[in-house]
């Protein structure tokens, strides 16, 4: 027994210290404002939609940032059956996980994220036609009048997997997709929520959304600190 | 593979989602309950119990063109009430729009002729000498109609309330007497007879 811990202790005497790195390495801290170009994008392409979104985040610890999306949509939705504009805003808050090693003073991300979503809004049903399988009489009803459900309400929970490339000096492209599950929703009379903004499309058969989005950010740097 | 397990909730996730958004859900599936059609039984006059087959019943809507005979499908098959089948019970779809004012409608109205019988005296060019023959009926369905929301690929359906149903008396009805399952019968679904028919 006496033995064998001198030999370790002789063993952990012939390690040489670690000469300290001269360079030392630092990571910037700050806030990161941007916003979706996709939702420009479309906004300009088609004229059933128009969405603006402004999107932040801020370095909390290595890898942890707080998140979060703010923004307003409008579109139209035309089925065989209905025709429906949806009006609103929504806000998201979370965090997201850097799971990407940078080498050296690079600063670019590999993320999964998680947000609580909530958005307010309202539907105009421009129009519809009553829905019969039974085509013997025609047409059936149809209706031009304009009916609106207002204060309608969503609250959902997002997860998301995307990444950020600083491609200037704290010039950011990124591009991430999202799932949503519907926590809560304010239901129309006689209605549905056909499009929730920020939450997207929904769907008959379950509560679940799907999302992406294209960004472009700039990082105010505040601190550095290091690696 | 330290963060194996953070990238794996979100892989899973996003292959359900896109199973999920693949799914053709603007497309009205057919099993979908929507706007309802009129249920019509016919029973024996004399034993009110059993039911009764009317022969040959030809089915057109009264503002129709008479070769314009009504065809209904219920469960695959298609019911056709052109005047060569025989029937225990009818199909009928109600009108959802007035096609003159384009407002909602409020009544529909039926030619039901029994016994129904066409010869075009070999001349199938010439339709002035055809001769047709049965007893034709005329009924009037009046009703007040709903609009309720089923889904965002089927849009609204109409339903239909207070619905009442009025024999044009001819001098010679082949319908006795109707009778409505219930008092304020309404017509809100196709899983059961909405009027019994006695001839």
């Amino acid at each position: 027994m006496l033995c064998f811990s001198v030999s370790l202790n002789a063993q952990n005497d012939s390690i040489p210290n670690t000469v300290n790195d001269s360079i030392k390495i630092q990571e910037k801290y700050g806030l990161r404002v941007g916003t979706d170009i996709s939702k420009l994008v479309r906004t300009f392409a088609g004229d059933d939609y128009s969405g603006f979104e402004i999107n932040a985040d801020y370095r909390l610890k290595k890898k942890l940032y707080i998140a979060g999306e703010i923004g307003i949509e409008e579109k139209t939705d035309v089925t065989d059956y209905l025709n429906i504009t949806t009006q609103g805003a929504y806000i998201k808050v979370g965090v997201d996980f850097n799971m990407y090693e940078n080498w050296l003073d690079m600063d670019n991300m590999i993320y999964t994220g998680f947000r609580l979503g909530a958005s307010s809004f309202n539907h105009t049903l421009n129009s519809f036609n009553v829905y019969s399988t039974n085509q013997y009489w025609e047409p059936q009803f149809s209706s031009t009048e304009t009916q609106k459900f207002d204060g309608l309400t969503a609250f959902w929970l997002e997860v998301i997997i995307g990444m950020k490339a600083e491609i200037f000096n704290n010039l950011y492209l990124g591009l991430n997709v999202q799932l949503k599950a519907k926590i809560t929703e304010t239901e129309p009379d006689n209605f549905t929520n056909i499009y929730i903004p920020g939450f997207g499309k929904t769907y008959d058969s379950a509560g679940i959304g799907a999302g992406f989005s294209y960004s472009i950010s700039y990082r105010i740097p505040l601190y550095k600190k290091d690696k | 593979m330290k963060y194996f397990k953070f990238i794996a909730i979100p892989i899973i996730a996003f292959v359900i989602s896109i199973t999920i958004s693949c799914e053709r859900d603007d497309i009205c599936a057919e099993a979908t309950p929507t706007t309802p059609r009129l249920i019509i039984d016919f029973y024996d006059i004399s034993i009110q119990e059993d039911s009764k087959n009317v022969f040959d019943l030809r089915i057109v809507g009264a503002d129709k063109d008479d070769e314009d005979y009504l065809t209904s499908e219920v469960d695959g098959v298609d019911n056709i009430y052109d005047g060569s089948n025989n029937f225990s019970q009818i199909t009928l779809p109600l009108k959802t729009e007035d096609s003159d004012t384009g407002e909602v409608a409020s009544s529909t109205q039926y030619i039901l002729t029994q016994d129904y019988s066409y010869d075009d005296n070999d001349t199938p060019d010439d339709t002035d000498d055809d001769i047709y023959e049965g007893n034709s009926d005329t009924i009037t369905i009046n009703y007040s109609t709903k609009l309720v929301f089923v889904s965002r690929a089927c849009g609204y359906k109409t339903i239909f309330e207070n619905v009442t149903i009025s024999i044009v008396n001819d001098g010679d009805n082949w319908i006795s007497s109707r009778e409505s399952i219930n008092d304020n019968q309404s017509v809100e679904d196709e899983t059961t007879t909405h009027f019994n028919f006695f001839h």
